[in-house]
Order: structure tokens, then C-alpha cells, then sequence
């Protein structure tokens, strides 16, 4: 930390005596770079951390800088309202821009943002407002107090400062929660979804972040060039902007910067031989993407676990620890409630010719461990899909505590108290185990971000509230000594375990765990149901999906039997064993005979 | 546990930086450029252009227009017994690359310069060099570079007003043609062209029966081209660079569109013919300052050199970059090799008889305000009867 806060104030002592150093022409260089590095900054928040396709960066700074000359010269503006005014035009061009993400993503989303940039340099060219091919000049000096701005020198100071702001700002958001929340977007929407993350409004959040650093860039240059001309906004430079956030590393805002300025001045040292730089920035790009995904913010901590592994030590040495059971709820041992907590009525889920799910209907009483089971394509992911909200169903209703749920989206039945892990894991793969529980423990709603806006200190302390609680819940599953760990560098059975604890750290009522035990040994099975059974006793419902019918039947109450889409049978363990249907489904399976308990082997035997 | 430490760290930094700030408070930047105007050694000026990109082939028209000047003066011996040297910096078409240049000519102490052939790109530098008092002879054309009001910069040739209002006075005034249709780009040389040209008709009290506007990258015009035949003009005024201009003309005449085209300087290059067919230019209407390499005696000396040089015939882009590193040299010979505001006012001061007709500048930056009207007959430019 100490080393951090000395190289923050070496590189503010270097900032301060740059220009002293250097001759008008590289002070213009260096101050171009910057305002590079605050558009890049912007980039690599939408695509790096928001995982966002957002080729329409270059117009947002277009918009920026048209909008301070427009109006300065056409409407008699100073400088600085009208940078303000260009701030507010940019973010709302940026909204419009991002309104796309919500229906598409990926490379689709990369169109069209692509063609709304095309869009916004033919306007430009044609517009009589926008003066056209030949562009505005004449927009003012910033004034600032007797400080003469037309000075490139004097000019640089102020781009620091913004710039230091804007990096700042950018690398608090980042290790925020909505910052977090966002590269949970990125690394997986669905399960983002479903731990609470409003993924539609985050990506506008990340739309309307880009375009705020997109509309300072402007701001910057149109005090600096002090003219606009389209051929500024132009594609080149928006692949020249990717190339910048790609060699630098797009998912660290500090790689972003960095590669904004090494490519600026490499682009002005290669500025003789411009036909072949463009086709080597191409070259680069495609090695980073295909070699060096992470770009050069990557490197180092490449180059440090090459060095660990040929120095041949082994991962971590840490181990797991034991599950401390959940303190038991006062009423968990009558009967609770008047009704059932989840009730599933007569749902039906079509997908094209096939009926995934047949009017299906069961009801989960509070405090219940309720188990479903079926052989393989019986509809039994497909119906944990339908409850948690990421299907809608094709007929029925779903009912939550009585209320009804049906076409809510994952995000609103995870502020309502369900949550759910993967029968294939889905942890975020690029955040820490600590980060995963810490942005399901984050029960705020997006719209809280106008914090981010005007009140920091109220962020800083809700997410250090946060982390202690993410912090006891990982400590709850023996998982403490991994929360820095990546998920993917963790055993299969641990990453299972970080996924109930990122699910119950967001405090449900109802808990659906699908395929819990796959792929889990015998003795983490055994753990699992001793966590199964905390949870409930702790006042959670927990609803099942299990293949391994030991676990099964010592752990449920109840079981539901699912078959092609319907429920043929529903009662005790015992009970449901010995339903003739249920045999007839399982053997009719032979994939799935081995399955079969040995009580209802004795059965069929009889 | 761990805020002190941070606290403690934030101070020595902190403290560190007040320190520095507090002993050296002088602003940076303040010492002045070095100029070679005053020293010995080569005298150094700079040619700005696009040496790639969609309109590298221009600049290198440029860069060789200036540089057979230059070649010319040296093999001579300079100036006052100085070299001159002539470096080709290459803008990209992009304007920030162009404000980067700017500072870096200046830095680099060179006196003078000379380009760019894209507006955009020059007007962007315009406010750098006019801080720096560094004289510019450009090769654009708007007329949004004269309103730049700069007293550093200086046209090769006519606006695109001169061009038009020469035009529509020969084709409105002496032929008395009035229904004109017109298709120009919204690139910076069309748009130019059409605001021009358009001023120019509706003074005349004419109105175009239509004004169709493509972009600079379409390569097929029958929309606009259809619209134009549906009017049935009695001529077609083309806003747009050669090549461009070349494919309208080939399309039209395909479209069944007899009447003859009229147009600026581009309309009378080779390009434009070779473009369109020899056959399909026939009649068109030029206003150029520069009509052709056989038109004097001096543009037949020129092509000459320039065809010994680069082994590639002579076209207007060449002779106007020509024009202006001439009209530089002969300052910096009667100023005995000033630099700055001085240069500047020498440049005024020339009166200079080239290739493009007799420069004789106001106080906007602009030389020459006529230009010829040349008619194709028979595969080959003259000058209208």
C-alpha cells in the first residue's frame, strides 16, 4: 500500500515537471495522449469492465467537442457552461446509444454502435449546424482566472487534473459495488441476474459512464485543438481507441490509460511510415487478443505465476475449512405460515414442438426440503428456469409467499427472496471468491448509484458493511482462506460450496439447488447435506434437484417426480419409491438404472 | 491498523509535492523556440500532406510540385549562398495528427510551410501556426479558411467562389444557359463547390432545377443521376474530385444524359477523362486556373521539369504547390531570409507571375482571383472562344 501511495506521488511529481522538460511540440503530443487516455478510460469501462461492445466511443467524443464549439460559436456560450451543457448532451446521446444493449449483446451490439458512429460522422458532414466537411473553428480559450490556457504547457495542468479525477473516479467505481456488479454482468449476465444485479440498468450505467468520459475527452479536445472537423471522429480512430484499450488491457482502467499513451506516441515516432504503423497496430491487436487476452495490465501478473510455476510451487496451500452451522431459527421448529411458500400452478413451458414442462403443479411448504427428481430432459432444470424467471412459462403461475411472481425478471425474484446455483457452475470466473459473495450480498437497487454522483463517502461505507458481511458468510462456509483465490483455480467441490454461499448470502426465503452434488466425492456429499440441513434450519425452504438418490432420501421431506415434462409421483421418500411409475420411468432409462435405490431394486425384485 | 500508515503516506507525499511547488513556481514553457531564420545552415521548410490515406495521391502531387521548386532554387544556390531544405511530414487527413505537426515544425525550427491539400487539416493548424508565426501556403480552396482571419496563411490558388462565380458568369451570363441541374459531395471540397456555386447562381437569380448531394465514398449515382435526367437541364454542374466526377459523367451518359457537365479544376484533369472516357467529356465546361500543360510557355517548362523529375506528366495540384513554394522563396530571397511576421509581410508583398496566372495577395491570404474557362472538344482542354 505504502509502495502504491509512493508511486502515486512520484507519477504526480512527474506530471508537474513534465512540461519543464519538454519542447512545445512534445507538450502537444503529450497533451493529445491524455485526452486519449480519458476516452480510453471510458472504453475500458464499457467493454472491460461492463463487458459492453461499444464502438460508438470515438462519436461520443465527437459529441463532446461538436457541442462545446456549437455552442460557443453559434450561441455566444462561454466555455465552461458550454462544456457542462456538452456533458449532459453527451450523456443522453450516450443513453440513446446504449438503449440497443438491452435487447442485443456481443458482436451485435458492436454493430450497431458501430453504425450509430457511422451515423454520427455523416451528420456531422452534412449538417449546415455542424459546418459540414470543413468543420467549426474559433471556439474560445477556456478562460481561467489570469491563467492563459492557450498555452499547451499551461493546458496540460488542467488535463491532469481531470484526468487524475476521471482515473480515480473510474478505478473507484470499478472496486465499488456497481463496479462489481458490472464485471459480474460481463463475466455472466444470467447468474448476475439471478444473485440480484439489474442487468438492463447496468448496462445503461456502463453506457452513460463511457459517454461521460467520452464528453470530457471532447471537452478537453475542443479546448485544446480548439476546432472540429469529422475526419477527428472518424472510424480510424475508433479502431485506433480499441487497439489502445485492447494492448493495454481492457479489464484494468490503468491499462487502458497506459496503452492510450504508448500508442499515442508511438503513433507520432511511426508518424513517417503511417501506412505501415496502421498495419502494425492491426498485427498487435490481433497477437494481444489471440496471446495476451489481459493486454500489457496483464503482463506482470503473467509473468508472476509463470515465475511460481517454473520455481515449481505449488497453488495454495490453504485449506478447507469446516462449515459452521447457521444459528437455527426460533420458529424454525413449528409449523410456519398459513400457506406455502412456493406454489407452482399448472405450469406449462413450450419450447417450439416440445413440451419441456406439462402443466406442472407442486407446492413447497415453509421449512421444507423439498427433492426433484427424473431421469435426464424429465423438465426438472427446465423448471427451475421457469420459478427463478429466466423462462417465461407458457401457461401458469407461480406463487412466492403467496405472492404472484410469474414474468418477473431473475433480478426482482432475487430482491424478492429466491435464490439459486447452477447445475453448471456459474461463478463470476474473473472476480475473487470474496468478490462473487460480495456482489450477491448487495441488496441495493441500481437506481442508488446517483450516489456515485454526489455522496462517495455513503459508497464506502455501505460496501465496507458489505464486506463484513461477505466476509462472516465465507467464513460461515470454511471458505475464508480462498476469498482472494479466482474460482477457477479452486477444486470442483469448493467452487459448488462458493456457490451456496454466494447464494445464501443474499439472505433468501427459498433456495433452489440444482444438482448440488454432482461431481462431489463421498465425504463432500455427506457435508452438503449437513450444509442442506443448516440452511432449512436456519428458516430457509430449500428446493432440490438431486441425481444422487442416497442424499435424496435422507435429506427430503417430501419428493416430486418429474417425467417427460409431468409429475407422475409426489409423497415421502419411502412412499414415492415405491410407485410403479416412477420405477417404470427410471428403468425405461438404462443410462440412468444405476440410480435406481436399492429399495426400489428390492421392489421390482418382488 | 492500516489507516494510519496511509494517512502517513498521503502526508509525505503530499508535503513532498507542496515543497517542490513551493520552490519553483516560474510557469513552464516560457524560454523561446529556436528559428533558423537568423542562423546559418539550411534554410528549413516543411511540406504537411497526406502521404496516406484516401488522399495521399493529392499530397504527393503536392510534395512534388514543392519539391521540383525547391530543387530548382538549390541547383541555382539557394538563397543568399543557403541550401534550402524541404522535409515532407505526412498529416494523415487527420486533423489532431495535423495540430501535432504543427508544433512540431515549429519546434523542429523550420520557417516556413507549405500544404495542406485538405482544408479540415489546415484549419486545425491554422491557430498553432499563426501562435508561432510560422508563414503556410496552403493548396486548399474553402472559403472558411479566408473567414480564419490568420495574416500567416496564405491560398496557392483561387477560392472555390472565384472558381464558381467565373463558371456561372460564363455559363449563365455569356451562354445564357438557365436550367442547370447540380450534383456535388459532402465532402470539403464538394460542399465548397456546391455553396459556391450556388451563391453564384441564385445572385444570377437563377434557381437549380435540382441539387442532388452524394457522399465521397458512393460509387454508383443512379438515384441521383435519375432524378437529374427527370428535370431534363440543360447542363450538369459537378461538385467533386476527379475520379468521383469521372464515374457520374460514365454513369450519366449510360443513363442516357447527353447535355454537357461544367466544373472546376478537377474536371480538367486526365484523370477525370480517362475516368469517365474520352468520349463522354466531350463539351464539358472547366474553370481552372490552370488549364493544362500546353497552355504557356512557362506550363510547358514546368511540365517538361516535372516529367524529367517524376517521369509522370504535370497536372494542376503540382503547378499550384509549385506556385507557392516559388512565391515562399522569392519572400525569403527579397526579405533576405526573415522568418515570422516578417516572412509573412513579404509574402503579401509578392507579386508573382507563375503557372496559375499573376499572384498578387490581399490582406485575406488570397493571390489569385480569376481563373480560366476551358472547353474539352475533341479529347483536349482550351480555352473557351
Amino acid at each position: 500500500m505504502r509502495y502504491r501511495i509512493g508511486l502515486v506521488a512520484l507519477l504526480a511529481v512527474v506530471a508537474w515537471g513534465l512540461p519543464y522538460g519538454l519542447n512545445l511540440y512534445a507538450m502537444h503530443v503529450a497533451d493529445v495522449a491524455l485526452v486519449f487516455a480519458v476516452l480510453a478510460i471510458g472504453l475500458g469501462l464499457a467493454m472491460g469492465v461492463a463487458g459492453q461492445v461499444n464502438l460508438a466511443q470515438v462519436a461520443f467524443f465527437g459529441v463532446g467537442s461538436y457541442a462545446v464549439a456549437i455552442l460557443t460559436t453559434h450561441y455566444g456560450y462561454g466555455f465552461w457552461p458550454a462544456a457542462l451543457l456538452s456533458l449532459v448532451a453527451t450523456v443522453v446521446i450516450g443513453l440513446l446509444v446504449g438503449t440497443p444493449a438491452l435487447r442485443v449483446q456481443s458482436h451485435y451490439l458492436g454493430i450497431v454502435t458501430l453504425g450509430l458512429a457511422v451515423a454520427f460522422t455523416n451528420w456531422v458532414t452534412n449538417a449546415a449546424l455542424a459546418g459540414g466537411a470543413s468543420g467549426i473553428s474559433g471556439i474560445p480559450v477556456p478562460p481561467l482566472g489570469g491563467v492563459d490556457l492557450s498555452s499547451d504547457y499551461l493546458y496540460w495542468y488542467v488535463e491532469v487534473v481531470v484526468f487524475a479525477a476521471a482515473l480515480a473516479f473510474g478505478l473507484f467505481v470499478v472496486r465499488t459495488p456497481l463496479g462489481r456488479r458490472m464485471r459480474a454482468m460481463r463475466d455472466d449476465s444470467l447468474a448476475a441476474g439471478a444473485v440480484g444485479a439489474e442487468v438492463p440498468m447496468l448496462r445503461m450505467a456502463a453506457f452513460g459512464l463511457a459517454s461521460v468520459y467520452g464528453g470530457l475527452a471532447g471537452v478537453l479536445y475542443a479546448g485544446l485543438i480548439r476546432y472540429v472537423s469529422p475526419d477527428t471522429f472518424s472510424m480510424t480512430n475508433m479502431f485506433l481507441l480499441l487497439a489502445m484499450v485492447i494492448i493495454g488491457g481492457r479489464q484494468s482502467l490503468v491499462g487502458c490509460v497506459v496503452g492510450a499513451l504508448a500508442l499515442s506516441l508511438l503513433r507520432e515516432a511511426l508518424s513517417d511510415a503511417s501506412t505501415y504503423a496502421q498495419l502494425g497496430y492491426g498485427v498487435v491487436v490481433v497477437l494481444a487478443v489471440v496471446f495476451a487476452p489481459t493486454g500489457l495490465a496483464g503482463l506482470p501478473a503473467r509473468l508472476r505465476s509463470g515465475w511460481r510455476k517454473r520455481r515449481g510451487e505449488g497453488a495454495s496451500a490453504a485449506v478447507l475449512g469446516p462449515f459452521r452451522p447457521f444459528p437455527a431459527a426460533p420458529q424454525a421448529s413449528a409449523p410456519v405460515g398459513p400457506g406455502p411458500l412456493l406454489e407452482v400452478q399448472q405450469i406449462s413451458k413450450r419450447f417450439r414442438g416440445l413440451w419441456a414442462l406439462r402443466e406442472v403443479s407442486l407446492s413447497v411448504g415453509a421449512g421444507e426440503i423439498r427433492g426433484i427428481v427424473g431421469p435426464n430432459g424429465s423438465g426438472k432444470t427446465t423448471l427451475f428456469n421457469v420459478i427463478s424467471g429466466l423462462y417465461r412459462p407458457s401457461g401458469g403461475t407461480v406463487r412466492l409467499g403467496g405472492a404472484p411472481v410469474g414474468g418477473r425478471r431473475p433480478y426482482q425474484l432475487s430482491h424478492a427472496g429466491l435464490a439459486r446455483t447452477f447445475q453448471n457452475l456459474r461463478l463470476f470466473n474473473n472476480l475473487t471468491v470474496r468478490e462473487n459473495v460480495l456482489v450477491a450480498a448487495d441488496r441495493s437497487r441500481t437506481r442508488g448509484i446517483w450516489r456515485y454522483a454526489v455522496w462517495q463517502v455513503g459508497v464506502v461505507r455501505r460496501d465496507r458493511a458489505l464486506r463484513a458481511r461477505a466476509d462472516a458468510m465465507l467464513d460461515q462456509f470454511g471458505l475464508s482462506a480462498f476469498a482472494d483465490a479466482l474460482p477457477r483455480s479452486l477444486p470442483y467441490g469448493i467452487q459448488r460450496r462458493v456457490e451456496i454461499a454466494r447464494a445464501m448470502v443474499s439472505g433468501p426465503r427459498l433456495l433452489l439447488l440444482d444438482e448440488p452434488a454432482a461431481g462431489l466425492n463421498g465425504e463432500e456429499v455427506r457435508q452438503l447435506g449437513e450444509i442442506v440441513r443448516s440452511i432449512r434450519d436456519s428458516g430457509v425452504t430449500v428446493v432440490i434437484i438431486e441425481h444422487n438418490m442416497g442424499l435424496v432420501m435422507s435429506l427430503c421431506e417430501r419428493i416430486t417426480v418429474l417425467a417427460s415434462g409431468e409429475v407422475i409421483a409426489e409423497g415421502g421418500p419411502a412412499e414415492v419409491a415405491a410407485t410403479p411409475r416412477v420405477i417404470e420411468a427410471y428403468l425405461g432409462d438404462s443410462a440412468m438404472s444405476k440410480d435406481v435405490p436399492p429399495v426400489i431394486a428390492t421392489e421390482v425384485a418382488q | 491498523m492500516h489507516t494510519p500508515r496511509h494517512i502517513r503516506g498521503a502526508l509525505i507525499g503530499a508535503a513532498v509535492l507542496t515543497t517542490i511547488l513551493a520552490t519553483a513556481c516560474s510557469a513552464p514553457g516560457k524560454s523561446s523556440t529556436s528559428s533558423s531564420g537568423s542562423g546559418k545552415g539550411p534554410i528549413k521548410i516543411a511540406v504537411v500532406d497526406a502521404q496516406s490515406g484516401q488522399l495521399s495521391s493529392l499530397g504527393h502531387w503536392e510534395s512534388n510540385g514543392a519539391k521540383l521548386a525547391v530543387d530548382q532554387w538549390n541547383a541555382k544556390g539557394g538563397i543568399n549562398g543557403r541550401k534550402i531544405q524541404l522535409d515532407v511530414f505526412d498529416d494523415q487527413g487527420d486533423p489532431t495528427v495535423g495540430t501535432n505537426l504543427a508544433r512540431k515544425i515549429a519546434s523542429d525550427g523550420y520557417i516556413a510551410m507549405i500544404g495542406t491539400s485538405e482544408s479540415a487539416v489546415t484549419q486545425a493548424m491554422a491557430p498553432i501556426l499563426q501562435q508561432e508565426q510560422i508563414p503556410n501556403i496552403t493548396s486548399g480552396q474553402a472559403d472558411s479558411m479566408v473567414k480564419l482571419g490568420s495574416p500567416f496563411l496564405f491560398l496557392n490558388g483561387p477560392t472555390s467562389t472565384t472558381y464558381d462565380e467565373t463558371l456561372a458568369k460564363y455559363v449563365v451570363d455569356t451562354k445564357g444557359i438557365k436550367s442547370i441541374a447540380m450534383i456535388t459531395n459532402n465532402g470539403g471540397y464538394g460542399k465548397g463547390e456546391h455553396d459556391a456555386f450556388l451563391a453564384s447562381l441564385s445572385k444570377r437569380g437563377v434557381t437549380p432545377l435540382t441539387d442532388q448531394v452524394v457522399t465521397t465514398d458512393q460509387k454508383d449515382f443512379s438515384a441521383a443521376l435519375t432524378t437529374i435526367r427527370q428535370k431534363n437541364p440543360q447542363l450538369v454542374f459537378i461538385g467533386s474530385e476527379e475520379v468521383e466526377a469521372g464515374l457520374i459523367v460514365k454513369q450519366a451518359r449510360d443513363l442516357g444524359i447527353t447535355v454537357p457537365f461544367a466544373g472546376s479544376a478537377p474536371q480538367g484533369t486526365p484523370v477525370f477523362a480517362e475516368t469517365a472516357g474520352a468520349a463522354n467529356v466531350e463539351n464539358t465546361i472547366v474553370s481552372s486556373p490552370y488549364l493544362g500543360n500546353d497552355i504557356s510557355d512557362a506550363s510547358r517548362t514546368f511540365a517538361a521539369a516535372y516529367k524529367a523529375a517524376y517521369g509522370d506528366d504535370a497536372e494542376l495540384h503540382g503547378a499550384k504547390a509549385y506556385d507557392g513554394t516559388s512565391i515562399v522563396l522569392t519572400a525569403l530571397k527579397t526579405s533576405n531570409v526573415a522568418t515570422g511576421k516578417k516572412l509573412a509581410d513579404a509574402i503579401r508583398a509578392t507579386k508573382y507571375n507563375g503557372l496559375l496566372g499573376s499572384f498578387a495577395f490581399d490582406s485575406t491570404g488570397v493571390g489569385i482571383f480569376a481563373t480560366s474557362i476551358g472547353v474539352i472538344s475533341n479529347g483536349k482542354l482550351a480555352a473557351a472562344s
